[in-house]
């Protein structure tokens, strides 16, 4: 076993999913350029190449390909719907019936089996998760493709199609994740707990977790997303000031702190994609009718959140 | 514990506040929000006084040579920082591997599929149907699938199921919208707290991400285990407001 663990870890590793991930980035950017949609297909393939050779590359060239994306985003050359789509205009060939499930639940138990593989060879469970799904994907393409007898050509086709259905918003968590590391650079994070500290003193615990939950609440509420939100309140509030003092598990304060901000989403107009849209796809006579429905809810579930995450620092919970 | 400091915002620190102002002002405004995210991070490193680009490789000997902003002795770049936070969270976007498989599914009947199996669910009342839509919702978040069900399932599938379960007569308006406006929010609480139950999911991978750049390591498996107390409160207060639905047509509606 020993002297299979090192070859093992290097099939298995994070740099080989980034490239089987850069790889189809390439196809599906090949594919929009080939339809002579430059600006769609230059965006996906450079991210294609980030994926390949993020971990050579200078810094500061993978940071000026970034730019490079966002401009071509900010410029509107990248479309966020697929072509009037070949899946709904062609008849679809012969049902798969309930076996049409077994690729799309093949992911998920690939992901679970190479994370226990992970744990069992005594590596990272983190990365065995995330390598477990690349590899995951590799392996429910092959079963879609005995399944459906569908072939290459179209599998891909249909892949970008739901890439581009996204658009430039998948990169949107990388992109915020990077906004917090500047963010953290240029010490707003500092400000911001000055901010905190100057109202709530430092141990006045339930007041800081009121402070933490509240501050996602509406950052999300103000951006509509609590992915961006996030990042802020973590670096500066849930860390300076909870975290760090009080020797809470970050894992938990953490994840209680992002879903605070979910109640947030329930509340605003700016989450259309959640809250807006889905009225006007009802034909609800009030466009606020899913928000209206969802208040005493988010305030409840938000309450909880404050409760939970006091009661877990207060008690010292592991 | 510590002394409470003096709150002292001078200029200089409130123009570093401005990255904030900007993002804020910009999802309001419905800007592009990967242009909001990137100028942000440019006017918040810049005016907190960081060059674009760190002193090494082929800008080291272009140092005095070029204003202090573009590039300058000792201090990290904020194009340098940028490119180098995207490289190391590519884990984030790992899902477009999955998405070839998907989408072939999708072509070969998936949601059709997916439909059949949840109008195969006999659900006596609205409240029940919604309570069994938001738990196959958390069964997607947990099985890693990302999903906006509002056009693939609640519209056209789950709203139409719910009206029927409201009885046999067509419920009063005011009633039929509080159902369909019910279908909704059972989408949302099922995906936005299902979500986390899966190690791969945005939700998971943003924090795990953030956490590591603030230097505080967590384990993605640690973060799926503490969501577990707030998907279950998540069901728990969904079951008070639907049984509070049901009531509700109950007094109001045409079944009796």
């Amino acid at each position: 076993m020993d002297h299979l663990t090192p070859l093992f870890a290097r099939l298995f590793s994070l740099d080989s999913v980034y490239g089987l991930t850069g790889l189809v980035l390439l196809v599906f950017g090949g594919l929009s350029w080939r339809e002579r949609r430059l600006g769609n297909g230059a965006f996906w393939i450079i991210l294609g190449l980030i994926f390949l050779f993020g971990g050579v590359l200078p810094h500061w060239v993978t940071g000026l390909l970034v730019v490079a994306m966002v401009v071509l985003d900010g410029t509107g050359r990248v479309g966020r719907r697929g072509e009037p789509s070949a899946a709904t205009a062609t008849p679809r060939p012969t049902p798969a019936g309930a076996r049409i499930f077994w690729p799309v639940l093949a992911i998920p138990l690939f992901t679970i089996l190479v994370a226990l593989l992970f744990r069992w060879l005594g590596m990272d469970g983190n990365r065995g998760a995330l390598v477990g799904l690349g590899f995951g994907g590799v392996v429910a393409m092959l079963i879609a493709k005995l399944v459906t007898g569908g072939d290459l050509r179209t599998m891909m086709n249909e892949g970008r199609r739901l890439n581009e259905s996204m658009g430039a918003v998948s990169i949107l968590p990388q992109l915020l994740a990077s906004l917090g590391v500047v963010f953290t650079a240029a010490q707003v994070g500092d400000l911001l707990a000055a901010g905190v500290r100057h109202l709530v003193s430092a141990d006045q615990l339930f007041l800081l977790v009121l402070a933490n939950c509240l501050g996602m609440a509406l950052f999300t509420m103000v951006m509509g997303n609590s992915f961006a939100a996030f990042p802020v309140l973590a670096s500066g509030v849930l860390v300076p000031l909870l975290i760090r003092p009080y020797g809470v598990d970050p894992a938990l304060a953490a994840i209680i702190t992002l879903t605070a901000g979910s109640s947030g989403t329930l509340l605003t107009p700016m989450a259309a994609n959640f809250n807006i849209v889905p009225a006007a796809l009802l034909n609800l006579r009030d466009q606020y009718g899913v928000i209206r429905y969802q208040l005493p809810y988010a305030l409840a579930l938000w309450s909880f959140h404050v409760l939970w995450l006091w009661w877990s620092i207060r008690s010292g919970r592991p | 514990m510590e002394r409470q400091r003096e709150l002292k915002m001078e200029l200089p620190d409130l123009l570093r506040l401005s990255g904030i102002g900007l993002v804020l002002i910009g999802m309001r405004r419905r800007w592009r929000t990967t242009v909001v995210v990137v100028a942000a991070a440019l006017v918040t490193g810049l005016l907190a006084g960081l060059p674009l680009f760190t002193a090494e490789g082929p800008w080291k000997p272009l140092v005095g040579q070029l204003p202090g902003w573009v590039t300058r002795d000792g201090q990290a770049g904020i194009i340098n920082l940028l490119g180098k936070a995207f490289a190391d969270n590519r884990l984030m976007t790992l899902f477009i591997l999955t998405l070839p498989a998907i989408g072939l599914a999708e072509r070969y009947g998936l949601q059709e599929e997916a439909g059949r199996l949840i109008r195969r669910v006999r659900a006596a009342t609205v409240g029940r149907l919604l309570l069994v839509y938001q738990g196959f919702r958390i069964l997607h978040g947990a099985l890693g699938i990302r999903l906006n069900g509002h056009p693939s399932f609640v519209r056209p599938l789950i709203a139409p199921m719910a009206l029927g379960a409201a009885g046999p007569h067509v419920p009063p308006v005011a009633e039929a919208e509080r159902i369909r406006a019910a279908t909704a929010a059972a989408e949302n609480y099922g995906n936005f707290y299902g979500q986390n139950l899966s190690p791969v999911q945005a939700g998971v991978l943003l924090v795990f991400g953030v956490m590591q750049g603030l230097g505080i390591p967590v384990n993605v498996w640690d973060l799926v285990r503490h969501t577990t107390p707030v998907v279950g409160a998540s069901v728990l207060l969904a079951m008070i407001q639907f049984w509070w639905l049901d009531r509700r047509l109950r007094r109001h509606g045409g079944r009796d």
